[in-house]
């Protein structure tokens, strides 16, 4: 397949915005349905991302792929949702900062144990080896592939997160994040609800991570830097963390206008790649936080609107 | 207790409070099929007794049986499937849910049908049927208050604790939800915990009062034979 019309830099750019919109989506039910704030989530990230590389790399299994590749993936996806339960009865009774302190602490343990455990992991060298599970004929139409394959996942990701809103579980969570005494009260294991969301929504997140090692082929403790947490929050925020589209909208505003128009569309000197970009990056998401906290503090989509959707549901 | 000999709820030796505090100090009392009032001054602990009985507060001593059970040690959630039903005095309603949906949380344990339970509930607050599609967040202080006990009463509890439902209402919501206390009572047959500040009201529609006192019951009698000389003596006034 002949892609030379079709910049690399173009293909990452839209990668890097679909797994974004799925973390963001993912915390949006964590943080605008129950109002957890998980600043953990390239620890979950990670998790999926180097526990699928290891098991891919690492073992000797008795069949290839795409076998070896779909079992690697799963188990990376398990992994990560174990840690999220792990984690989710750690800080599933603490406060607001509590759990903030405490996954952005397993997120940091995450990035640690990368980085020490050279054995397993590579270290800071990193770890090579990693392959797509197909050759549909050159770099470039593997990873157009990929991406299609990864926007398929987290359009599955947006069906759950709509399906969700109008499920009693939705409800569940809604209420829980509301007014978490009022709940139990009310027969509600509140406790095992947030244990379970912590547990889904992770292995989301692990997914996410594994694929996103597939796409770089090249797995370094810096992939699990504290932006791709930031990159999530930020934008749901900005896009509406209620909203089951906020992350979406959010993403695209951030990271498509700074990945996709900054980078491939706007005459920025090429010096400025390696070191003020990224921080130029970060600077400005930084700011559009802060801008979209003073002015619109529901986000561009604003609130949730639980009223209208009754309404259309029972057409009344 | 003056309709039923066998108690829905026992109490003994009551202890608790918050963190190191102990705002109940070994309370014992019984309730049977009756509507029980608890009255006392501001900081006597009748919203500490409620929130103890629902298993929201952790017990520092004494034992809660419910129905013959022991339920003590017991979570609030599960307390709540035995048929304990609470409605707090403030924050009773998740702002976020319309009415119609905070309705069905109340009504995800019981064991009859949603939609038959809802319609009493709509039956008994007309003014909840209206705005069952509105958020619980945007309502009035009175409807509030409604949707909190119809949304309680989606249980199907056998015993139901209000904590001073009146509180900040106007005189007409005030008339009303004592009205529909008895209402719920006659229809019912639910036992009642009510705790209050309007001590007239109460007593209007309760079988027996309990008047606590820094945390003690001060006194427990029928209605009939309260005089005002004990109450104020309880209120320490």
């Amino acid at each position: 397949m002949n892609l030379d019309w079709l910049d690399a830099f173009l293909i990452y750019g839209f990668f890097t915005i679909v797994v974004v919109s799925g973390l963001g989506l993912l915390l949006h039910l964590q943080l605008g349905l129950a109002r957890i704030a998980n600043f953990g989530v390239v620890g979950f990230f990670g998790i999926g991302m180097y526990s699928f590389g290891v098991l891919y790399v690492k073992v000797d299994w008795p069949f290839g792929d795409p076998w070896q590749f779909l079992v690697c993936i799963a188990a990376g996806t398990l992994a990560a949702g174990l840690s999220g339960v792990v984690v989710g009865w750690l800080v599933g009774d603490l406060n607001e900062d509590g759990v903030l302190v405490g996954t952005l602490g397993f997120a940091t343990a995450v990035f640690i144990l990368a980085t020490t455990e050279k054995e397993l992991t590579g270290g800071a060298q990193g770890m090579g080896g990693l392959q797509f599970p197909y050759d549909v004929g050159g770099v470039k139409a593997n990873e157009l592939l990929w991406l299609v394959i990864t926007a398929a996942v987290v359009g599955g990701i947006v069906f759950y997160v709509w399906r969700v809103h109008r499920s009693p579980y939705g409800r569940l969570l809604v209420a829980v994040g509301s007014n978490e005494p009022l709940a139990r009260s009310l027969g509600k294991p509140t406790f095992r609800t947030k244990l379970w969301l912590f547990a889904v929504t992770s292995a989301g997140m692990g997914l996410l991570g594994a694929m996103y090692g597939v796409m770089e082929r090249f797995l370094r403790p810096t992939n699990l830097g504290v932006d791709i947490t930031l990159a999530a929050m930020v934008a749901l925020v900005l896009g509406g963390s209620a909203r089951v589209w906020g992350a979406v909208v959010g993403v695209v505003l951030t990271v498509g206008f700074f990945d996709i128009i900054v980078q491939n569309y706007l005459p920025v000197p090429v010096e400025w790649y390696s070191q003020a970009l990224p921080v130029m990056r970060e600077a400005l998401f930084g700011a559009a936080l802060i801008l979209v906290l003073m002015f619109r503090p529901f986000g561009i989509l604003g609130d949730m609107r639980r009223d209208k959707l009754m309404r259309s549901l029972h057409g009344d | 207790m003056s309709e039923t000999a066998t108690p829905i709820l026992e109490v003994r030796g009551l202890r608790s409070g918050y963190g190191g505090v102990t705002v109940l100090k070994g309370l014992d009392m019984d309730v049977g099929n009756e509507v029980f009032a608890v009255l006392g001054a501001n900081g006597a602990g009748k919203t500490t007794l409620l929130a103890t009985l629902a298993r929201l507060i952790p017990l520092q001593g004494g034992t809660i049986r419910f129905r013959g059970n022991e339920v003590s040690g017991l979570p609030a959630f599960e307390t709540a499937g035995r048929g304990v039903g609470y409605v707090p005095q403030e924050k009773g309603v998740f702002a976020d849910l319309s009415v119609f949906e905070n309705l069905c949380v109340g009504g995800m344990i019981g064991q009859r049908d949603r939609d038959e339970r809802m319609a009493e509930v709509f039956g008994l607050f007309p003014d909840l049927a209206a705005l069952r599609t509105q958020l619980a967040g945007t309502l009035s202080g009175g409807e509030s208050r409604m949707l909190a006990c119809g949304r309680a009463l989606m249980q199907d509890p056998k015993l139901l604790l209000l904590d001073e439902p009146t509180a900040g209402l106007s005189p007409l919501y005030v008339d009303m939800f004592f009205e529909k206390v008895r209402e719920i009572r006659a229809t019912r047959g639910v036992s009642i915990i009510l705790a209050e500040q309007n001590a007239t009201k109460a007593l209007a529609v309760a079988d027996r009062v309990m008047v606590l006192s820094l945390g003690e019951a001060f006194l427990t009698e029928e209605t009939g034979s309260l005089t005002t000389e004990k109450l104020k003596q309880g209120y320490r006034i």
